[in-house]
């Protein structure tokens, strides 16, 4: 990736002044121009990208060319399977990947079998309408849906009698359909301006058939009515629930209406500027693309919030080589076909007609056979955040917004841990900071429920499966308990709930199907897709961001590690808190209030904290001599007491007795027996400290450290105790060489004594 | 005070019984008494006794009869002085030196024979030993307890002893209460030697003595006479701070809404401390400010003390509630009779060249407003909009001077000290405070005191069966003992036992306080009472525990193993080391 200098550079640094664009797309695209195609079919349910072709030596036969797009590489390797000559409609792989199914005409979809290249049609009659596409299903009671302009089709495969077998007919009207595999619903419009709707669910568990509804439209005039297209209305998938969104050409509106299970809701309208709109999803931001204007808008509806995470910014390229930029300028009309003309028309063809939005996020161009994914610059959003919400208090928010990021988790932690340093650092009003620090505890504690934050170890498939982008869905079954759902899931975190399949209405993730129905190979696909694109992304990133101290410190083995952007205690210690001690210490009480609020939120959450923290509260408080309060944080248990806080306590001790004694009761009450004695010879109080150690059969002091302590305090009763005390209660010491020095060391001193 | 003077203490007692012949106090045989002269002259008033408006000095002769007869009990069992050895050093001036004497009816000649035989003592004993001189007294019928408040200002206490009327003192208890009165008078009026450099004709100082001193008296008049602390309260320790005890979760609550209360007094260098009905909670204060706004907020402002009203001395000696007799009407009566007879004047209506008294200690003159902050009119009302100006006093170790702020939640008290001079535009500020602290921490309030509330055992939550004790850290001046209630069912022999055994671990204290400065004496007294009940002292490492075991097992092993387990369980095992 030579050209990561180039393009990019701008969006370098937190200060985000030279941030042109919060997405991008990254050069190279994957290429799937093949000769001979006959445009280009996007399988969501595999995630393939198709390309019949003609083949031109054999005219007899065809071949399907499909490359993966997840994970998104552009050298992925296209697989060709071979099928008949004839029309090409549409195509889809089965689920399980052993089936092809190509729409030959309106009335026949013909099936491929890969295995054995045996092939069998299914036609309707002609009277029961045409049919308007077909999908497979991971739905319990069907494995494939035809849609016709009479209504559904839902058949199984009977893989003995290689022929379909009808299960069930939904009759309706059609006019047009949208469906997604990702949500796995399909969304049915009929009606003469197409805009009463009815939806199906096709989960795997069951179907969920959803209430009818309408949906607004403003009217230009009186007696105008507008029919709604197919293209205005996309299904989208944000933090697992579903959503469809509306374009009203009139109004200039996005409509928003969220489905549950038995009630759809509309959610509110954003504005648009453009007739044209697409949308696509990256890690669960919506990116509203205002494809006439050329700009992106970015939503997060997480919080039901309507307000944009930034302001309208163009899409970038990212990782276009320079000189092909300046070539394409001198070159812009040659017109040659060669790749630096291609790339031109890319750059200059932003958003041209040509470019087909799929689901989620990836562009095709299907002038170019360009397929592009569309990325989101954490950095630069999280800037924008910043820039929209003018007044500082949404730090929080931001923080929020970060930490349900997970395709760029690393880099959404090391944001959070910079954002949350400079919050300190600039003293912020404590309540943002204590709101801040509630927000990175929360995301943790949820991520340690749902197993996404590992530490340090391998990182688990569920993990991989969460980062994938789309989670289990947490519908709530009514529209009255919405909102409740809502602050139940803001608080609670991002993606992953228990399912109550019951009365929820899912969109199943692929995770779901894959444990279903798909095999192995699915999970492997999955896996590797959210360990490959981290990986990617990572590696540009700390490229990019060398500069930064916080990368610095974080080991590249690390970085493949990290799933979640959730900030364990002991990072937020180490990046935040000691880091800025040294330049808190003139306001060592902020830093101290933040520190007590963030203890209190581990607790609300019971996250047991490092150590070094309750070490970091007793210095803090010994450094402002504030040892009431610190005896009191002692007392009541606030600080946990452990050999570290003990050591602390002694050393803050030093200029205060009190404190110093709490130390020592600390590690006689952690039952740190060896270091307790020894403190005690060190305090001078020989006798407690000998008859402790008798009493807990503390066998690892030596005599001797005893003895010379008594020797070197010049008192010859006190040896002389010592000493007797050592020969009675230690069989064999009156013969060892120590006890003849200390004898006459004794001797020396004062003979009047005896032992 | 050492134990140098120990000694010479206890010869100087003895000379007086034999050979020197002490007058010992003439009041003892009640001559001044019964037939006290009426003094009559305007010096009276230039130097600021109690004087009514005809230059008459007020005496008990002068009261109402009920109000006479409660004071000649009360000379008779105390008398209570505080003098300054720097002034009225010529002949003639003695007076000068009298700052406070009570019973302020007994004739000068009276005064003046107490007070120049605790001078005569101070200045003999000074010679052996130079930096803590005379402690006590003790003759035959009276102990003599000194306590050295400031440089050269002394405070002197004399009790009469008697068997019959339970006057059986423990010293170090007694002084306990010479020391905290004059913190608290410290605390609210700055130190007496400062008034009196304001004012060196005494006439402030003696006037706001005079005021603070009764008023804190009056807390100790149970009937018509003054119970001071004697050997039914060994179980009990003046000057120390008694802990609510907490959870890990809510002591972290606790700590959450100090740095709430922290961050509404922004960038002042402010305080808080927290009570929970009458146990401290937290505190942000030096440890000895602590106790003195401790003191003063579990004598004035909580919600008991608060809700029981004016009248509320009962509630003030809950520790010998059970076991003295206490006719309200006649108390209240005995109060006012007690004001009228002592010339008290509401600050307010005070005028002229009197001056204006600010009486912190004023009985039922806090109450709570209905935004939940206590109001009191003590500190004077601000002219025009009848607004109470806001409370202030001084803090003991920066010398600061603050503005007192409480707020009450249910049994909640919080209070709030904010720096006079960070406050510019004043009253004004102070209701800025209130208001940020009624927006930003109230909802923390309500929840601290709703947890605290919960885990709230109740009156005897501390009441171990069986165990009668007393426990005192003496690093953090906390103290806990069994409640009051329960310590009343023990029998008057133990409670001798212990007060004995207190008095030889005091001296025990003070002797090893000379010897060695860096660490503490362990010690361990066991002793059998009379009745057979155990009375056990164990003192290590700065703690001090003591324990009455009335229902114990004949063996001292028994005995022991009891506080064994006592310590074990209460005190983190710091009393069963070896």
């Amino acid at each position: 990736m030579f050209g990561n200098t180039s393009s990019s550079q701008p969006t370098v640094g937190f200060g985000g002044s030279g941030a042109l664009s919060h997405t991008y797309i990254q050069y190279p695209p994957l290429r799937c121009r093949n000769d001979g195609s006959r445009g280009l079919f996007y399988d969501d349910g595999n995630k393939l990208l198709i390309s019949p072709t003609s083949d031109k030596v054999r005219t007899v036969f065809n071949s399907v060319v499909s490359w993966k797009t997840s994970p998104f590489t552009p050298d992925v390797a296209p697989t060709t399977d071979t099928i008949s000559d004839g029309p090409v409609l549409s195509v889809r792989y089965s689920l399980d990947a052993k089936l092809i199914a190509v729409q030959r005409s309106n009335h026949e979809v013909q099936f491929w079998v890969r295995e054995t290249g045996e092939t069998f049609s299914q036609k309707c009659r002609s009277e029961s309408g045409s049919i308007l596409g077909f999908f497979w299903t991971d739905c319990a009671v069907c494995d494939i849906v035809f849609v016709k302009t009479s209504g559904l089709d839902l058949y199984t495969y009977v893989p003995e009698l290689k022929s379909l077998d009808l299960v069930e007919t939904k009759k309706m009207n059609v006019s047009w359909y949208i469906y997604t595999h990702e949500s796995r619903l399909i969304v049915i419009a009929s009606g003469m301006q197409c805009k009463s709707f009815t939806g199906y669910q096709l989960s795997s568990a069951g179907i969920i058939r959803l209430p009818r509804f309408e949906m607004a439209m403003a009217k230009s005039d009186v007696n105008s009515k507008p029919v709604l297209a197919a293209e205005d209305v996309h299904i989208v998938t944000v933090y697992g629930r579903i959503y469809c969104l509306q374009v009203d050409r009139v109004a200039m509106l996005l409509h928003s209406y969220r489905f549950y299970r038995d009630a759809v809701i509309q959610q509110g309208s954003l504005p648009v500027y453009s007739s044209k709109i697409a949308v696509s999803v990256v890690d669960n931001v919506l990116l509203v693309h205002q494809v006439d204007a050329k700009v992106v808008i970015l939503y997060d509806i997480f919080a039901d919030s309507r307000t944009p995470v930034s302001a309208p910014l163009p899409l970038l390229i990212r990782g276009l080589p320079r000189t092909s930029i300046s070539t394409s300028q001198s070159n812009r009309k040659d017109g040659e076909g060669s790749e630096t003309t291609l790339l031109n028309d890319t750059a200059s063809h932003l958003y041209s007609d040509d470019w087909n939005f799929l689901v989620p996020c990836l562009v095709c161009d299907v002038s170019t056979g360009f397929l592009w994914k569309i990325h989101l610059d954490l950095e630069a959003s999280s800037d924008g955040w910043y820039a929209i919400s003018a007044s500082s208090s949404e730090v929080p928010s931001v923080l929020e917004f970060l930490q349900r990021r997970k395709l760029e988790a690393k880099k959404a932690k090391q944001l959070c841990l910079e954002l949350t340093r400079s919050l300190i650092l600039e003293r912020r009003p404590l309540p943002m900071v204590f709101r801040a620090i509630e927000v990175l505890v929360n995301a943790f504690s949820y991520s340690l429920k749902t197993g996404s934050y590992s530490k340090g170890g391998k990182s688990e498939k569920p993990t991989v499966e969460n980062s994938v982008g789309t989670g289990t869905s947490d519908e709530i079954s009514s529209a009255d308990a919405s909102g409740k759902s809502i602050r139940t899931e803001s608080a609670s975190g991002v993606d992953r709930r228990t399912v109550h399949n019951s009365s929820v209405l899912t969109s199943d993730s692929e995770d779901n199907a894959n444990f279903r129905k798909a095999k192995a190979k699915f999970l492997d696909i999955n896996s590797s897709s959210g360990n490959i694109d981290r990986e990617t992304s990572v590696a540009s990133e700390s490229q990019l961001h060398d500069n930064q101290p916080l990368n610095a410190n974080v080991s590249e083995q690390q970085d493949s590690q990290v799933t979640s952007a959730a900030i364990a205690p002991d990072e937020l210690y180490d990046f935040v808190f000691a880091s800025v001690e040294e330049e808190m210490i003139a306001d060592a009480s902020y830093l101290f209030a933040i520190i007590v609020e963030f203890i209190r939120s581990a607790n609300v959450e019971k996250i047991k904290l490092h150590p070094n923290i309750y070490v970091m509260v007793v210095r803090l408080l010994g450094r402002n001599e504030r040892y009431a309060e610190l005896g009191q944080f002692i007392l009541n248990k606030i600080i946990e007491p452990s050999k570290e806080v003990a050591l602390q306590l002694l050393e803050t001790g030093r200029l205060h007795i009190q404190t110093r004694k709490l130390g020592l009761d600390m590690l006689r009450q952690l039952q740190l027996h060896h270091d307790y004695v020894v403190l005690l010879v060190q305090d001078r109080c020989y006798f407690e400290a000998l008859r402790y150690a008798r009493k807990n059969k503390v066998n690892s002091v030596r005599p001797a450290l005893f003895l010379e302590a008594a020797y070197a305090s010049n008192d010859p009763q006190r040896l002389a105790a010592v000493l007797r005390f050592f020969r009675d209660f230690i069989p064999g010491f009156g013969t060892t060489s120590e006890h003849g020095t200390y004898i006459r060391a004794l001797a020396d001193m004062d003979s009047s004594i005896a032992v | 005070m050492k134990k140098k003077m120990n000694k010479s203490k206890m010869l100087l007692v003895k000379q007086k019984m034999n050979k020197f012949e002490f007058v010992e106090p003439i009041a003892d045989r009640g001559c001044f008494i019964d037939d006290a002269p009426t003094y009559h002259s305007p010096a009276f008033q230039s130097i600021g006794f109690p004087v009514n408006d005809k230059g008459i000095l007020l005496s008990s002769s002068m009261g109402l009869s009920s109000a006479a007869t409660a004071t000649t009990t009360l000379s008779e069992a105390l008398k209570f002085c505080i003098f300054d050895l720097r002034r009225g050093q010529h002949e003639g001036e003695e007076l000068e030196k009298i700052l406070f004497f009570f019973p302020a009816d007994l004739p000068f000649p009276a005064q003046l024979a107490v007070i120049g035989l605790s001078e005569g003592l101070i200045t003999f004993t000074r010679i052996f030993s130079p930096e803590a001189a005379c402690e006590v007294i003790e003759a035959e019928m009276h102990s003599h307890v000194f306590f050295e408040a400031e440089p050269d200002i002394w405070m002197v206490m004399v009790v009469a002893k008697s068997k019959e009327t339970e006057a059986i003192w423990r010293i170090e208890a007694l002084r306990s209460v010479l020391k905290e009165v004059h913190s608290l008078f410290v605390m609210f009026h700055g130190s007496i030697r400062l008034m009196l450099d304001k004012e060196p004709g005494g006439g402030l100082i003696r006037s706001h003595l005079y005021t603070f001193i009764m008023d804190y008296l009056s807390d100790f008049l149970v009937g018509n006479k003054f119970v001071l602390p004697n050997f039914r309260d060994s179980l009990k320790e003046r000057g120390t701070v008694q802990m609510l005890t907490v959870g890990r979760e809510a002591a972290i609550e606790v700590q959450s809404l100090v740095g709430a209360l922290d961050s509404c007094m922004g960038n002042t260098l402010g305080y808080s401390v927290i009570l929970f009905q009458d146990l401290l909670v937290s505190t942000t204060l030096s440890p000895d400010d602590t106790i003195n706004l401790f003191s003063y907020g579990s004598l004035r402002l909580t919600p008991r003390v608060l809700s029981s009203g004016g009248s509320t001395w009962s509630y003030l000696r809950k520790g010998n509630a059970s076991s003295h007799t206490e006719p309200v009407s006649l108390l209240a009566n005995t109060g006012s009779a007690f004001d009228r007879s002592h010339g008290f004047r509401d600050a307010s209506s005070a005028g002229g060249d009197n001056y204006r008294i600010v009486r912190p200690l004023q009985h039922g003159k806090w109450s709570r407003g209905k935004d939940g902050f206590l109001v009191t009119d003590i500190w004077g009302v601000e002219v025009g909009n009848l607004v109470p100006t806001t409370p202030t006093i001084w803090l003991q170790q920066t010398e600061h001077k603050m503005y007192l702020c409480a707020y009450q939640h249910k049994s909640l008290t919080i209070i709030l000290l904010v720096p006079v001079t960070s406050m510019l535009n004043g009253e004004e500020g102070i209701s800025m405070l209130k208001q940020q602290l009624l927006e930003n921490a109230s909802a923390k309030i309500f929840k601290v005191e709703e947890k605290l509330a919960k885990g709230w055992g109740g009156e005897n939550a501390y009441h171990v069966k069986g165990y009668r004790y007393l426990l005192v850290d003496g690093d953090r001046n906390i103290s806990r003992a069994s409640p009051a209630g329960k310590v009343t069912t023990l029998t008057k022999e133990s409670l001798l036992a212990l007060n004995k055994v207190r008095e030889d671990v005091d001296l025990e204290k003070s002797r090893a306080k000379g010897d060695c400065v860096d660490h503490e004496k362990d010690l361990e007294i066991c002793i059998r009472a009379k009745n057979n009940a155990w009375v056990i002292a164990r003192a290590t490492r700065g703690k001090e525990l003591y324990i009455v075991l009335e229902k114990a097992n004949e063996t001292l092993l028994y005995a022991s193993e009891a506080v064994e387990k006592f310590s074990d369980r209460y005190c983190n095992g710091a009393f069963s080391l070896d």
